[in-house]
């Protein structure tokens, strides 16, 4: 037969240490050895109280002249008495004791993550990734740089930009250790990689843009979002595997993120903007082509931009003088 | 032994005979009796109007209400003075003093040879009267506008004040040196002219030079740069390209290269420039026409490499050009790609307005042929205090004048 409920014990952080069936009221609870349950909590008596049930079926826990009493779970109150529902708790000495049955409601069942890509994300792969991130870096320093570098000094730069994604994973690993009990370092070693070689490319593409299209606003908004997309995605990531989130409260949070870092550099690239400068801000980027495949103006073309570049600078004008005066 | 024996009697003469006639003027911050600048001046007719450079009042022009000019004769005797008219373009302004003085220097254009010995009277940083020995050396030849050069040591100071013959006649009024007893002086023709057509008593306000500056300055640029870039010009063959140099007279031009071993690149620099600017403020000045050539090439760096070379130069060239916040306005830029008739370039045009001469702007132009891929030239041209007409006419024959070699 079914017990007609259960008895738990409960440790200091509320988790349940140890689960007593209970077939047949009254139940007695105290120090001593006499008791159906026995608690070695020297705060408690050797008869502290009794669970009776009425003939209406109804539990109440009363207080058997105590030294340290009764008391609730939620408050600490001292009560003589106190009715007990199947998930009421109360407290005797300095343990927590709650009462459960077969109606408890239980929390939902946690993810566990073990899906296609942890199973992708062994230590051998995160290692390769991180070979292939040394390789992809220390190719773009070698081509950013116009002097003659030594094996030693194209690997150098890149080792330390690696030291740093990995002490990233290490920073979210130490999260997931606190949510889930799991580090999953592999899984966030391997985002960080992804991220840092879509980024790679990314750049390179948004400077090869804007080369062809010098000036666009469509090139610098595409480029100002696909930074920003690469954020959101690379925190979404992330989080799968360092929180309870469901997927869409983990999207609106990669979203937050990108949109707060969008944010501030926006305020500061307009405040840089208004400011008084004597720097000429133009675009001075320029890549290895054939000249004939480079979409090009015409001189005259080129010529018609000055008329807008004067209003500009009327306008900045008057600005100057009503300030001035 | 007979020139020192002449030189012996002949310079405490002069100094004892004319110094009378010159002044110490220093414009004063009206709040704090601060002195922003020293100069000299020196009476100049019957009326006592008194001729100095523009640039040693021109603080007072362009902020009056911050500014006044204080004037002190030998005697030590100090009265404040108002400006009755300027010339920029020859650095020279007419002021009047409401003392009373008896005597002036002599005015008149004559004729000198080259050698013969000159005399410089002024304050050099304010240690009290001086008188300068020099020698007349002719008109510079490159210039647009004629200055005399003056063999002799002008310090700051000085300027504003007269040169003068051995009979006390005014052969220039001092205004720049380069140093190493190379001075340069205004020919007295000038001052006689401004004189001419200046008003003997003070009508105007301070404030209202300003506009008459900016007319002079607009009437200086567009003449002297309306035979600039224009017609048959000499070039120069820089790597694939052939490039403008000297595209007028009153340009100079200069190259050097560097080619070093520890570094995988060459670098050639062709520099040109005009001598002749006009003194606008202290941060501003007008009439600078300046180019450079700078050819980059490479046989050792692949061309992904020795573009992060060519884009880091191209960018390099952000740095700015001085002013402050009173003066001019930030810069704006336009780039793009361009089509010129042999070939293809990146063209950035920069440009920045003068605040208290609205008109007026700096620019810069810079080009950067694309198509190479061991080569690359970045070529610049920066004008400063021209009028706009003049910025857009100089950009498109600037890019006009830019050809390949085929």
């Amino acid at each position: 037969m079914a017990p007609l409920g259960y008895i738990e014990i409960l440790d200091p952080k509320g988790r349940v240490s140890v689960r007593h069936p209970i077939d047949a009221f009254p139940v007695t609870i105290g120090r001593g050895y006499t008791n159906q349950i026995i608690l070695d909590d020297p705060y408690v008596c050797p008869e502290h109280v009794t669970i009776t049930q009425s003939e209406m079926g109804r539990l109440v826990v009363d207080d058997l002249g105590s030294v340290n009493g009764l008391r609730t779970a939620d408050d600490g109150k001292t009560v003589k008495n106190l009715p007990l529902h199947s998930g009421g708790k109360f407290r005797i000495g300095h343990t927590t004791l709650r009462y459960c049955t077969a109606v408890t409601p239980v929390a939902a069942t946690q993810i566990d993550r073990i899906d296609l890509f942890s199973r992708l994300a062994s230590p051998y792969i995160a290692l390769a990734a991180g070979v292939v991130v040394l390789l992809a870096l220390a190719l773009d320093f070698f081509l950013a740089n116009i002097d003659r570098v030594t094996v030693l000094r194209v690997i150098t730069e890149p080792l330390v930009a690696i030291s740093m994604m990995a002490v990233w994973a290490g920073i979210w690993s130490f999260v997931s250790r606190i949510v889930f009990g799991r580090l999953y370092y592999a899984q966030h070693f391997l985002i960080t990689c992804a991220a840092m070689l879509v980024s790679l490319f990314f750049n390179e593409s948004s400077e090869w843009l804007e080369f062809l299209v010098p000036n666009s606003h469509a090139v610098w908004a595409a480029s100002v979002f696909g930074s920003a997309a690469i954020l959101a995605v690379s925190v979404f990531a992330h989080l799968s595997y360092a929180s309870g989130m469901r997927w869409t409260s983990r999207l609106y949070a990669g979203l937050l993120v990108s949109m707060a870092v969008i944010g501030v550099s926006a305020i500061t690239e307009y405040a840089n903007r208004e400011k008084f400068s004597t720097v000429m801000e133009y675009s001075g980027v320029v890549k290895p082509m054939d000249a004939r495949f480079l979409p090009a103006r015409s001189l005259d073309q080129f010529m018609s931009r000055t008329a807008p570049l004067k209003k500009e600078l009327d306008q900045l004008l008057q600005k100057a003088q009503t300030t001035q005066r | 032994m007979a020139l020192a024996q002449d030189k012996q009697t002949t310079t405490p003469d002069i100094f004892r005979q004319f110094s009378e006639h010159v002044v110490k003027i220093e414009v004063v911050e009206t709040g704090s009796a601060a002195k922003a600048t020293i100069g000299t001046g020196f009476y100049a007719d019957a009326a006592a109007r008194i001729v100095t450079n523009y640039h040693v009042v021109s603080k007072l022009i362009h902020s009056p209400e911050r500014y006044r000019i204080e004037i002190t004769n030998t005697g030590g005797q100090t009265s404040q003075a108002t400006v009755l008219g300027v010339d920029v373009v020859y650095d020279l302004a007419v002021l009047h003093a409401p003392r009373a003085h008896k005597g002036f220097l002599q005015l008149a254009p004559i004729q000198i040879q080259q050698g013969t010995r000159l005399y410089s009277l002024g304050h050099p940083r304010d240690l009290g009267l001086t008188i300068v020995e020099g020698t007349y050396n002719g008109l510079l030849q490159h210039t647009l506008y004629p200055k005399i050069l003056f063999s002799g040591s002008i310090n700051p100071g000085m300027s504003g004040g007269p040169t003068v013959t051995q009979a006390g006649s005014v052969v220039g009024i001092n205004v720049s040196t380069q140093g190493e007893q190379i001075s340069f002086l205004v020919p007295v023709e000038r001052a006689i002219a401004l004189l001419e057509r200046t008003a003997k008593v003070d009508s105007r306000t301070a404030a209202s030079f300003l506009p008459e500056v900016g007319r002079q300055i607009h009437a200086y640029q567009s003449s002297y740069l309306a035979k600039t870039f224009v017609g048959a010009m000499p070039t120069l063959a820089l790597g694939p390209y052939e490039l403008p140099t000297k595209p007028a007279p009153f340009f100079r031009c200069w190259a050097d290269a560097v080619r070093r071993k520890d570094l995988p690149y060459a670098v050639v620099n062709h520099d040109c420039s005009t001598d002749d600017y006009i003194f606008v403020s202290a941060e501003q000045s007008s009439g600078i026409v300046r180019f450079n050539h700078q050819l980059l090439s490479t046989g050792e760096l692949n061309p992904m490499r020795f573009f992060s070379l060519y884009g880091g130069q191209l960018q390099a060239g952000k740095i700015g050009m001085i002013g402050n916040e009173e003066e001019v306005t930030s810069f704006r830029c336009e780039t793009r790609n361009v089509a010129l008739s042999g070939g293809k370039v990146r063209s950035a045009l920069c440009a920045r307005q003068y605040i208290k001469l609205p008109g007026l702007f700096d620019a810069m132009l810079r080009v950067a042929p694309v198509g190479s891929r061991n080569a690359g030239l970045i070529s610049t041209l920066s004008l400063s205090g021209v009028s706009y007409d003049n910025v857009e006419a100089l950009a498109r024959r600037y890019l006009e004048a830019i050809k390949w070699r085929r």
